[in-house]
Formats: structure tokens, sequence, C-alpha cells
């Protein structure tokens, strides 16, 4: 076969091709397995085997331009089949539709408080944020959400790319920014609030 | 072709409209250039959203900086080891 013919003597120069991108995206691999999985010494399996599966799948690389999206797909699904936490996130599927009325209903279901909180950020606040912090936040998001936001805003992937890596049309990316920053920047809220630097409207100390 | 409506108020819509483009403005995905201008727009006139979008690319900037990790020199050896038995 032509294809096999062109695969044996372009051996060389895709194993070349192969290792260079490996090599320049290894710190995303391992930063993005990290986040995942959670464990260092997970992460490290994860991109192991990712590497693995790479090489026996590169035929499926129909792009080598698309090389990113492809080899964080083979990433996520290893992490999907092998490292996901137990615990299950029930709370993920509810978030998962598509429809236009989706912000207008996100909105409306947040506590006043926040919305009041988020209209008028306070700068100071935010420019005292611990990166640390912001990440505990993030981690603390359902899956979906978790996943689309440290590829994109983490790892620098663009929304077509981050589409690929995770199976899902361009405008489920979309429509989990929206709601997963929605719900980042909730978190962030009650972790203010905890810190007591977010007014609440019922205090809990003075109950009459 | 400019239409001269009154674009100087601002209600909950349209604060729901920028909302809707807000991340994918900030991101840099964008490209209708009549929804970015609108955008900007909107973010000229509305304070709320103005200072919702600095704090957001405050925050886009702190994960940059935060989430990355590098890779370990172990991980690296082994990953080297492995490719060599290709
Ligand atoms: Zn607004």
């Amino acid at each position: 076969m032509v294809l096999t013919a062109r695969l044996m003597t372009d051996s060389e120069d895709t194993k070349t091709f192969f290792s260079r991108e490996i090599e320049e995206n290894m710190d995303a691999l391992y930063g993005t397995a990290l986040r995942l999985s959670g464990t260092g010494a997970d992460a490290e399996d994860l991109v192991a085997e990712t590497v693995s599966k790479a090489w026996t799948a590169i035929a499926s690389l129909e792009d080598r331009r698309r090389f990113r999206p492809w080899i964080f797909r083979i990433l996520h699904n290893c992490f999907i089949s092998n490292y996901r936490r137990e615990a299950v996130r029930p709370r993920e599927s509810v978030y998962e539709e598509d429809d236009d009325g989706g912000l207008v209903a996100l909105l409306n279901a947040q506590p006043d408080d926040f919305l009041v909180w988020w209209a008028n950020p306070e700068r100071q606040y935010f420019n005292n944020m611990l990166g640390s912090a912001i990440m505990a936040a993030i981690d603390g998001l359902p899956d979906a959400f978790r996943t689309t936001i440290i590829l994109i805003n983490v790892e620098g992937l663009t929304y077509d790319e981050a589409a690929e890596a995770l199976g899902v049309p361009p405008g489920t990316i979309r429509s989990r920014m929206k709601r997963g920053r929605t719900m980042l920047q909730k978190a962030l809220w009650e972790q203010a609030r905890e810190a007591g630097i977010a007014a609440t409207t019922h205090n809990s100390r003075h109950e009459t | 072709m400019s239409s001269d409506k009154e674009s100087h108020s601002h209600d909950d819509i349209g604060c729901l409209e920028a909302i809707e483009a807000f991340y994918a403005y900030l991101d840099g995905e964008l490209s209708d250039p009549q929804a970015i201008e609108d955008f900007e727009h909107h973010m000229s006139h509305c304070r709320s959203c103005f200072s919702r979008s600095e704090v957001e690319k405050l925050l886009n900037e702190r994960m940059r900086e935060s989430g990355t990790s590098k890779a370990p020199d172990d991980l690296r050896s082994r990953v080297r080891r492995l490719m060599d038995e290709f």
C-alpha cells in the first residue's frame, strides 16, 4: 500500500517530529496532568501513558499542525479511563445543557449578595489574591468546567483546540467558559466571604 | 450607515449580552467586528462590566502564572527512554 510505504520511509522523520513535539509540550502536558489527577506521581504516569498511546496512534494525526489538540485529547482520554477521581460529580450534568437561556437561568440562580459583589469587584482584593487560592477554586469545579478552564486559561489552548481536545463542539466550549467562569467567580466570592471580606446580608453571629 | 440609536444608557439586557461575550472577548475568541465593537462600546459605558472585565483579566493573568508547572527532570528522562524504544 502507498500509505504503508510512505509511513515506512517517513518513519525516522515522524519519530523526530513526534519527539520534538512531545519535548515542546512536556510542561503543558505535565501541568495539565497534575491539575487533573492531583498528584505528581499520577501526573507522571499519565504523561508517560499518553506518550505511549500517542505514538501507537500517530497515524490518526491527520494534520501535524493539530498536534497540540490531538495530544491533549489522548491525555484527557487516558485521564478519564484511568485516573479520574473517584468522587462522582453529579452536579456536572445539570450544567451541561447548551441553551441560550442558560446564562440567564444561571445568573438568576445566584444569590443577590454574589451578583452585587461581582458587579462591583474589589480590585484590591483580587490584586492580593493568591494564585494558589484561585487554583484551589478551579479544582473544586465540576470536571467539564475545570478541564476546559485549565486547557484554555492555564495552558493557552484556543477554543477550537480545546473543543478538539475534549471532543465537544466549539459552542460547548463557549458555554462552558461562561458557566465555568461564573462558577469560579462564585467560588472566589465564597472564599472572600469566609475570609470576612465580602459582606453578607445575614449575620450568623447576631441572631435575634 | 451609522444608526443614531440611543446607546448611552444600558439596561440589564445590555449587561447580559456583554456577559455572554465576556470570556470570548477576553480570550481573543470574538471574531465578528460588530460583536467586538458592541462589546467595547458597552465596556466604555458600563462601570460594572468594565470593573468586572478588569478583574477577569487579572484572573486570566494569575491563572497563567500559577497554574502552569514545569515537568520534573525524571519525567523528562523517563519519556525520553520511552521514546528511544519506539
Ligand atoms: Zn454592563
